[in-house]
């Protein structure tokens, strides 16, 4: 019998595998339609406030170019970009056929979702953090450093807690992980994260906002009625939350892949 | 090493494996069956990507489906073409190593190596959608046993290989499995019985006959088979035959006597000296088809209920 290397330090394993999955993806992202699709993504913020301002006659008050920009980069371009990096992650293998390669390897399924996981977040993110470094170019925010590192803090936290939003539907229902993914965010992150209610603590949504109004001491200056939408919690409880979001969401996505079974005639 | 006892798999209200009760021992097994048989479902249960909804299935002792110590042991081929073309099979080998728990340096070495084995050295920096599908499956073939492991499961390795290729993939076969265990599921009988193996017939999710080549063989006897007979004159050949014991049946047409038996090999012998003794000149007198393929061949239309 052969000596096998992975007998002891299953986590060191399992991470150096992910790791291998990241790497592998990120590869795959590396071809042109890809690279074009992620510059259109990254200048777009940029352009659309250029647009607004040229519509407008004039630059935007700083703290509303700061909310629009917000509502460009950390929701809406890293959602579109999870959505094409992370939702496929299960398909994409179905339709290579390397579904049976990667599932035959020891620890093979959940270091192919974190592994994915974590290329779809440095992709999404990258994209997102140029974006907003272009963006900071051609807008006045008043404090573009200040504003430039909260946008890579959100943009990280919104990278994780949506990418592993969307591992949900990538494990539970690969082939339609798309459609499903965005009625996932329009239901579970746009209309319940806005409810005023319980029900938007289990959100990215609501942390991301509340942390930029913390971050850039705007708590003072939000209207009555749009205290609603925000949590007065110090960071840390964010921070907190949105961890242990990932860490539920990405284990309840490893649990269920780890049970999935592929009959022969779903591979293709 | 591999035990499965009752085992079967549904789809929903599909049958892929139906039942199934096998023990194969450490050593080469040839799994044949016609499309469709439940091969590669056989195959998914013993790499642990599937779990019986009946039954139960144990390689190396414990049960596969996510187990990583067994599938650590474990290398896999699957019937399924690469599509995955922009990379090369340096790459893709050397992140199937990785998978299997090595670190990178081991991994590229394992890869290179096994690529090398494969005869795939030269194209292995390659992409592989510039590779012929004779040169990709020489790719999963190295992806399988580049980390070492202890039992090989290849699903259909013979497709897209030419002659040449063919002929080294039986080398390595057997080279491979003189020390090591190997299970080869294949439509094609010849293929598998060209390599010596245990074998393991399926049909329709059912395993209906497991031996080895000589036993198989052996079934000719107990199953019913046409004797061709021609000769001048057929219809007191045809009443001749129909004295023999174990005669199902008599057709005649024109110069040919198409008799079906329980026991074609004794026919053969018998219905010779019957007729000589009868004075019935036979200008021609073919048995049953001996081969495996002729068993292979009785044995799916038995299943699908074109012979009883």
């Amino acid at each position: 019998m052969t000596a096998h290397v992975d007998a002891g330090a299953p986590v060191r394993r399992l991470l150096a595998a992910s790791w291998a999955v990241t790497g592998f993806q990120l590869g795959r992202l590396l071809t042109w339609p890809r690279l074009a699709m992620a510059a259109v993504g990254a200048v777009f913020p940029a352009a659309v406030m250029l647009a607004v301002r040229r519509a407008a006659h004039g630059p935007l008050p700083p703290d509303l170019a700061v909310v629009t920009l917000y509502a460009l980069i950390p929701e809406a371009i890293c959602m579109l970009g999870l959505l094409v990096t992370m939702c496929p992650a299960v398909a994409d293998e179905l339709e290579r056929g390397t579904w049976p390669h990667v599932a035959t390897r020891p620890r093979g399924r959940r270091a192919l979702l974190l592994g994915s996981w974590l290329a779809a977040v440095i992709w999404t993110g990258t994209v997102a953090i140029v974006a907003t470094l272009l963006a900071l170019t051609v807008v006045d925010v008043g404090r573009p450093v200040v504003v430039g590192c909260v946008f890579v803090a959100l943009t990280a936290l919104s990278c994780a807690g949506r990418g592993a939003l969307f591992a949900l539907p990538a494990v539970i229902l690969p082939k339609r992980a798309l459609v499903a993914s965005v009625g996932l965010a329009l239901v579970g992150e746009c209309l319940a994260g806005t409810i005023p209610a319980v029900v938007n603590q289990g959100t990215v949504s609501l942390r991301l906002r509340s942390l930029l109004v913390h971050w850039l001491g705007w708590r003072d200056k939000v209207p009555a009625e749009m205290q609603l939408f925000i949590d007065p919690q110090p960071p840390a409880v964010h921070l907190a939350a949105v961890a242990i979001l990932v860490t539920v969401l990405l284990t309840a996505a490893v649990v269920i892949l780890e049970r999935r079974q592929f009959p022969p005639g779903d591979e293709l | 090493m591999i035990s499965l006892d009752h085992a079967t798999k549904l789809y929903g209200t599909v049958i892929g494996v139906n039942d199934v009760t096998v023990d194969m021992a450490v050593g080469m097994h040839g799994l044949v069956g016609p499309n469709g048989a439940g091969k590669t479902t056989f195959l998914g249960l013993v790499t642990g990507q599937l779990r019986p909804t009946l039954g139960r299935v144990r390689v190396f002792g414990e049960a596969p489906f996510g187990n990583p110590r067994v599938l650590r042991r474990i290398g896999y081929c699957p019937v399924a073409d690469l599509l995955d073309r922009t990379t090369t099979p340096l790459h893709w080998v050397t992140y199937l190593v990785r998978l299997a728990g090595f670190g990178g340096r081991e991994a590229a070495t394992r890869a290179e190596r096994a690529l090398d084995r494969m005869g795939l050295a030269a194209a292995a920096r390659r992409p592989l959608f510039t590779l012929s599908k004779g040169m990709r499956q020489r790719a999963k073939l190295a992806g399988a046993i580049a980390h070492d492991p202890d039992l090989l499961v290849l699903d259909e390795p013979f497709n897209g290989l030419d002659p040449i290729g063919r002929h080294e993939l039986v080398e390595f076969v057997r080279s491979w499995s003189s020390s090591r265990s190997l299970i080869v599921a294949s439509h094609l009988l010849h293929e598998v019985e060209s390599l010596d193996a245990g074998l393991a017939v399926i049909l329709g999710g059912r395993l209906v006959a497991s031996g080895t080549a000589a036993e198989i063989r052996g079934l000719i006897d107990t199953l019913p088979g046409e004797v061709r007979v021609r000769c001048a004159e057929p219809r007191r050949f045809a009443e001749l035959a129909c004295r023999l014991e174990g005669v199902a049946g008599v057709r005649v047409s024109d110069d040919l006597v198409v008799v079906t038996t329980r026991r074609p090999v004794a026919f053969v012998e018998e219905a010779t000296t019957l007729a000589f003794e009868s004075g019935v000149r036979l200008r021609e007198i073919a048995a049953a088809d001996r081969s495996l393929e002729g068993v292979f061949g009785h044995l799916v239309r038995l299943h699908r209920g074109a012979v009883t």
